[in-house]
């Protein structure tokens, strides 16, 4: 059996890779002929998306079912039965990942002018003027620089036809803002909004816009681009004079909304889960994955508009959930020993060059190339025959099985795509896989260089490698066994959703609190934004928790000594009334959550004034009876910490319900920026229809609270307006957990503001937003950012899904490609020490034996040596500082590049 | 072809500013074979000065209830007139409460809310269709035209029939008979300033006169109209724009069923291209 | 001077509200949109809908109703056709100009346009007629406009004298027009006059129902 995804964009890339990684059958269904989705269309997006891609496409217990379409589904979890395009396919669990679409746009935003487009045409047009022969950004109307850009934002969002916010618009504006400004710096860059909704990381983008590279975000929804005498006009209010300008512009994007996607109500018929008023698959803030249909899980746009970071998030969670309804058939990738062939001094290269579909063909004479290799005196064998990549890992094989060739060429795509797949097929024929040299064909030649000279560089480029293939050197592999048990460290929602999901695929978790009892920060809540009750919730997930067995809970922990690596970490646990516990694990969850006890004493009047509070005390106040009848709500109030992503919904969400419990209530809100993004637009639209008032002001003019009125300059209204309330609540921001800082260093992952940052991608996207830099550990929940429960929970259920990829596999290999020290050269200097990132480098002492007429004999004296442990990353810092050459990177040998250079000049 | 005999509001300007829309408007029909039976007794729609919703409602109620004893759809001419029929045809519709109060007030307001209620170019275009007119085409209206459609013709959406910002059904028609679409894109909807002529005729005029501008600079033969509101402020009070703000424009503005009556062959003076304030002579000249 | 919030009507949002097309006041979130697609702010710079609509809601009851904005409203309907929340503004203007003439009615506010009197006038012929008569219309809008018969009377001549003899060369007007030389002078009358009458006695101003 197995698991059927739908949908072949980056959630359901995500999905598939995380659950055939782990040993289960995938059938990955997508209706158009190539996987990607949206993303294929965003230029960094494909870049970063293609490795994923490649694997996809190669992966064993992949099933890929292209330009297919689910045309019917019967049977319940467990057992379901498919109609693929006329292929009958069972499986045991669903995943739905179908994606998006984007509005119509009203014919008044350019009246047809070529030069308003859509974000996703524009990321096009900017991709291909960086290519182009001027390099300049120019209009699709004339071919004339661009010298004025607008973007307007909100287009087909927030608005009747699509009601919710798009939440991914606000910060690929700012994305694309940035990159038009970093390569066209004098292009000027006009921003149209109503609510900048980005945080973290996005937040800071935006700052940075506005100051550093004079970007203007202008506070105005605006209506119409008119075209007129070679430019495109929009008006705007100029707020502060209280007036409406005119602005000429030479082009507008248009940051169009996120719709679901057009095969949504197709799919929800013939699945039969239930989809929500705005069309999207229904799910709840407490259950985010799970669809109205047991067995059937959906994840990314297709269950509410979010970014890429959120969708792989719930991608990854919902793969652990399907994985948990479904038995694990398939065998784990790459776990596999292989033996070697002894290959001795004998020097027989291979060089296999692919047409990768036509893309190098197609500007390179690869049959030219393949001759002129044939020629060279050391290349025993060339192969110029395959066309995708499979065809030439074929080839490989057998070339290595029939011919016996100890040096292998491959030049085809980036090494981002192909590497991995190419060293296994090394491995698979029998040839240590280091003996392996890849030349970048497609990207660093086929795609960049002119024509005419790209088969003489092709040339080139493997003469170069088929030189260095010569002094490859092969480098053991080794493993080591993985210890099939977790940590997750915190017990709030997010840890214990993590340790259940870790547990429920049949692994042992030690879960880990700094209290005295499970729950966290849900601890303080009373009553979600669901009208859920957190008691109740919390009351099922701890007993879940406590009553499973494989879960072992340590609360009042003090500390953790963890040492080790992926796969295979100790720990002691240092527990308050409890014995020391020594404990191993392969996988680590990070959970620990944020704290929102920041206490605002000293703003306005906050300790001092018995009626200023905070929105979490507020919230509590509203359980009871609520005898203010002015009530002003400031949200972010300034204070110590970041701002969550719930602060917004939060303020709004206490002011409506203040509403509902007082009508007559008069009910304020301050603030900068509403940000009820996704969904959330509608408890917006409910408080302002309920009568709640809503006055925007600055952050350099903040509101104050004095003699018993606040006073706020609001912005829009352009007036002071002043307040008499009975009560003041402050929405303050929100801190890191304490331990965090502890545990950064222990596991080497660094924090921004206090809290963890992922494994940072190139191109900058974010496609594992829960993995680290440590390969054993991975963060979630409001460790990472402080955020909504269902966001918590989609992101701990990733966590889970790719601490179980990892446990998945018995054995992990040792990292070869790392530094090696030559102790003889060793002055013990201590420079490598100095520098080495991970700490993976000790000086240590050592007797110097001393060599007297054939005898040996240890003379007094001792010497300092590096050593490199286990940790090294293979970064090569070291190798390049080392003054005495003593240090070097394996398979980066001084004699390797050298041989390589001096081919090239 | 879907319609044979529809029951006609022709609205009050028809009697007056309008009559050549009037004129022509019967005489298109006549042509296209479409029986017009004009609304025994008519009463105006409340135009733009009836704001109070309920009291335009129970004076469309009687035009709507009169059409409907002759179970027949109704269509009218003028955008204003289409606005509140429509708005008002919907909120009966919807509301039953709303038709008995009103069938208090007098049994002639009695509507049961059975027929349509439909604007001249949605049923040249939708109902009788392109391609029905097109084979009765006689000549070739060969004139470079500025389509301005002006307000209830797009919008507001809940009683539009084509789009609010680049309406086309006009377009569609003129490029039949021959013309040409002059650039006049973006101000085909913005509104001509007529509901202030009375009260703001500064206003008026500045907004009459921008649509004048444009769609003389864009080069057209004349404007291409389909109310009578709209007709008044560019066409009648045109040479008082230009006294009152020292220009001259002299741009004919005709109304989209003068322009199809021509190219159908029928004679000028029965389409009242006589009576349009801004001389039509050489338009006249470009039909061939 | 800071607006102070307590000296302010809450109650007049509500007051907006409970009138037919003024319902969906509340749903604004000030985006600005019908300030920006108005084409009247391109002839007045400082006419903002927009904090019409936030005064509305803030309670600001006498500035709002005494505002002469309301009154160059063209109802164009382009701010209720494109506005993102379906606040309806250029009914809620509507509303607004009703309330505002029930106050002056009642004696509590001065409005400063001619608007209502046209509104008035021409309700009034079709109150009589059933039809516009645009010469009646005149004729009663122009003296109450002007403050006396005379002075409305030269007004009217400097407004259509040109007019009027454009429309009369066209026998659009006057003896020739209307097809005969009495129907060109006269009001066009419907039948049922009495159901004219019945109506706005029951739901006109000052009707019945109001």
């Amino acid at each position: 059996m197995g698991i059927a995804v739908i949908g072949g964009g980056v959630a359901g890339i995500t999905a598939a890779l995380d659950l055939a990684d782990s040993g289960y059958k995938v059938h990955l269904i997508e209706k158009n002929a190539e996987l990607g989705g949206k993303m294929e269309e965003l230029a960094e997006c494909q870049m970063g998306l293609s490795p994923y891609i490649a694997k996809v496409e190669n992966h064993p217990n992949i099933d890929l079912m292209l330009s297919s379409e689910l045309e019917r589904l019967s049977g319940t979890a467990g057992d379901f039965k498919l109609s693929v395009s006329g292929n009958e396919v069972g499986v045991e669990s669903v995943v739905l990942a179908p994606g998006y679409d984007i509005p119509e746009v009203a014919k008044s935003y350019g009246f047809g002018s070529p030069d308003v487009v859509v974000s996703l045409d524009f990321e096009g047009i900017l991709k291909a003027a960086t290519v182009s022969e001027t390099g300049e950004l120019v209009r699709p109307s004339d071919g004339k620089p661009v010298k004025r850009l607008g973007f307007i934002k909100c287009v087909g969002s927030r608005c009747q036809e699509n009601e919710i916010c798009s939440t991914a618009c606000c910060a690929y504006t700012a994305k694309e803002a940035w990159e038009v400004k970093e390569r066209y710096p004098d292009i000027e860059i006009y921003i149209f909004y109503m609510d900048i909704r980005v945080f973290g990381k996005d937040e800071e983008l935006v700052a940075e816009l506005k100051d550093k590279y004079g970007v203007k975000y202008i506070r105005s929804r605006v209506p119409e681009v008119i075209p007129e005498g070679g430019a495109l006009t929009v008006k705007f209010e100029n707020l502060e004079k209280g007036t409406i300008e005119k602005l000429d512009l030479d082009m507008v994007v248009l940051a169009v909304g996120l719709l679901p996607s057009k095969t949504m109500s197709k799919l929800a018929e013939i699945t039969g889960v239930k989809a929500d008023k705005y069309g999207y698959i229904e799910t709840s803030l407490t259950s985010p994955l799970e669809t109205s249909v047991p067995g059937i899980l959906a994840c990314g746009t297709a269950t509410a508009p979010m970014k890429v970071r959120e969708s792989v998030a719930q991608a990854s969670g919902a793969a652990l959930k399907a994985a948990g309804l479904s038995q694990r058939t398939e065998p784990i990738p790459g776990q596999e020993e292989h033996k070697f062939i002894e290959i001795g001094d004998e020097l027989k290269t291979g060089v296999f060059i692919c047409g990768c579909e036509g893309e190098i063909a197609n500007s390179i004479d690869i049959p030219a190339v393949a001759e002129r290799i044939s020629e060279l005196k050391d290349v025993a064998y060339v192969n110029s025959e395959t066309n995708t990549l499979q065809e030439a890992m074929d080839a490989i094989e057998s070339g290595i099985v029939d011919q016996g060739l100890t040096r292998i060429v491959f030049a085809g795509q980036s090494p981002r795509e192909c590497e991995d797949i190419v060293r296994d097929a090394c491995a698979v024929a029998g040839l240590n896989p280091y003996l392996l040299e890849l030349v970048n064909l497609r990207e660093q030649c086929a795609w960049v260089q002119d024509p005419k000279d790209a088969t003489e560089a092709a040339a080139d480029m493997l003469k170069m490698a088929v030189e260095r293939a010569k002094y490859l050197e092969e480098i053991p592999v080794e493993r080591y066994p993985v210890i099939p048990k977790a940590l997750v460290i915190g017990g709030g929602i997010s840890g214990m959703n993590a340790a259940l999901g870790i547990a429920d695929a049949g692994y042992e978790v030690h879960l880990v609190d700094k209290g005295a009892e499970l729950g966290g920060g849900l601890r303080e809540s009373t009553e979600l934004q669901s009208g859920e009750k957190a008691a109740d919730i919390l009351k099922e997930l701890v007993g879940k928790v406590t009553a499973n067995e494989r879960i072992n809970v340590y609360t009042n922990v003090k500390e953790e000594e963890i040492e080790g690596r992926a796969g295979s970490f100790k720990a002691k646990i240092v527990a308050e009334g409890a014995e020391d516990a020594e404990i191993e694990f392969g996988a680590c969850v990070i959970a620990t959550g944020a704290r929102r006890d920041f206490v605002p004493e000293g703003y306005f009047g906050y300790g001092k004034e018995k009626n200023v509070t905070t929105v979490s005390e507020f919230v509590k106040m509203l359980a009871g009876k609520l005898d203010a009848n002015t009530i002003a709500l400031i949200q972010d109030a300034p204070g110590e910490g970041v701002t969550a992503r719930y602060s917004s919904i939060e303020v709004v969400d206490s002011a409506l319900k203040a509403k509902e419990k007082n009508p007559d209530a008069n009910v304020f809100v301050l603030y900068q920026d509403i940000k009820t993004y996704g969904k959330w637009e509608v408890l917006y639209k409910d408080a302002r229809e309920k009568g709640v008032i809503f006055l925007r002001y600055d952050k350099e003019k903040p509101p104050k609270y004095e003699d018993g009125i606040v006073s706020v300059y609001d912005v829009i209204f352009n007036d002071e307006i002043q307040i008499k309330p009975d009560l003041v609540v402050l929405s303050t921001p929100a801190m890191p957990a304490e331990a965090n800082e502890r545990l950064s260093e222990i596991f080497r992952i660094p924090l921004k503001n206090g809290f963890f940052m992922e494994k940072p991608e190139r191109p900058k996207m974010v496609l594992t937003p829960v993995d680290t830099v440590n390969e054993g550990v991975f963060i979630c929940g409001s460790a990472v950012y402080p955020a909504m429960i269902d966001e918590c929970l989609a992101m701990s259920s990733a966590a889970a899904s790719r601490a179980c990829v990892l446990l998945a596999k018995d054995f992990l290999e040792t990292p070869a490609m790392t530094s090696v020290v030559d102790e003889e050269i060793c002055a013990g200097c201590g420079v490598c020490e100095a520098i080495c990132p991970v700490e993976a480098i000790e000086l240590t002492e050592e007797l110097v034996p001393v060599v007297t007429f054939g005898v040996t004999t240890v003379v007094g004296g001792t010497k300092k040596v590096a050593k490199v442990g286990d940790g090294c990353i293979g970064c090569g810092s070291c190798a390049s500082y080392c003054p005495s050459s003593a240090m070097s990177l394996k398979n980066f040998r001084d004699r390797q590049v050298y041989a390589q250079l001096d081919y090239a000049v | 072809m879907s319609v044979n005999k529809l029951a006609y509001y022709p609205g009050c300007p028809s009697e007056g500013t309008a009559m050549e829309q009037h004129m022509s408007t019967e005489a298109v029909f006549e042509k296209l074979g479409v029986e017009l039976v004009e609304v025994e007794d008519w009463n105006c729609c409340g135009a733009a000065e009836v704001e109070d919703p309920k009291l335009l409602y129970a004076l469309n109620a009687r035009n709507l209830a009169i059409a409907e004893k002759e179970d027949l759809d109704i269509v009218t001419p003028c955008s204003i007139c289409y606005y509140n029929l429509e708005r008002s045809n919907k909120a009966l519709k919807a509301d039953e409460a709303l038709r008995t109060q009103l069938k208090g007030i007098d049994s002639s307001l009695d509507y049961n809310g059975k027929i349509k209620t439909k604007h001249v170019l949605d049923v040249f275009v939708n109902d009788i269709g392109l391609d029905e007119i097109s084979s009765k085409l006689e000549k070739k209206v060969n004139v470079k035209v500025a389509p301005y459609y002006g307000c209830y013709i797009g919008r507001p959406p809940e009683t539009a029939f084509d789009d609010p910002d680049n309406p086309v059904l006009m377009d569609k028609l003129i490029e039949l008979i021959g013309g040409e679409i002059v650039p006049f894109n973006y101000m085909k909807t913005v509104c001509c300033g007529g509901p202030l002529m009375m009260t703001r005729g500064d206003i008026a005029f500045d907004m009459a006169r921008k649509i004048l501008d444009v769609a003389k600079n864009a080069g057209a033969d004349c404007i291409s109209l389909a109310c009578p509101l709209c007709g008044m402020m560019l066409d009648g009070k045109q040479a008082d724009i230009e006294k009152a703000l020292g220009v001259t424009i002299g741009l004919p503005v005709i109304y989209i069923t003068q322009l199809l009556g021509l190219a159908l062959g029928i004679e000028p003076n029965k389409l009242g291209l006589n009576k349009n304030a801004v001389d039509t002579k050489e338009i006249l000249g470009k039909v061939v | 001077m800071p607006i102070k919030t307590w000296e302010l009507d809450p109650n007049f949002k509500n007051e907006i509200m409970s009138e037919a097309g003024g319902e969906h006041l509340a749903s604004c979130f000030q985006c600005s949109t019908c300030t920006l697609g108005c084409p009247i702010t391109e002839i007045i710079p400082s006419y903002n809908p927009r904090k019409i609509i936030q005064m509305s809601l803030l309670g600001m009851r006498e500035e709002v109703l005494s505002n002469p904005d309301l009154w160059v409203c063209l109802i164009c309907q382009t701010c209720t056709a494109r506005c993102p929340q379906d606040v309806r503004i250029a009914d809620v203007l509507g509303v607004l100009r009703r309330i505002a003439e029930r106050e002056e009615e009642a004696g509590n506010l001065k409005i400063d346009s001619p608007r209502p009197l046209f509104d008035k006038a021409f309700q009034h012929q079709l109150k009589k007629f059933g039809r516009l008569y645009d010469m009646g219309l005149a004729m009663e809008y122009y003296p109450k406009k002007e403050g006396s018969f005379i002075k409305g009377m030269l007004a009217m001549m400097k407004d259509y004298k040109d007019f009027g003899k454009r429309m009369f060369l066209k026998g659009k007007m006057g003896p020739l027009g209307g097809g005969s030389p009495v129907k060109g002078m006269l009001a066009s009358k419907i039948k049922q006059k009495d159901v004219m009458k019945k109506i706005f006695e029951e739901l006109g101003e000052g009707g019945k129902e109001k």
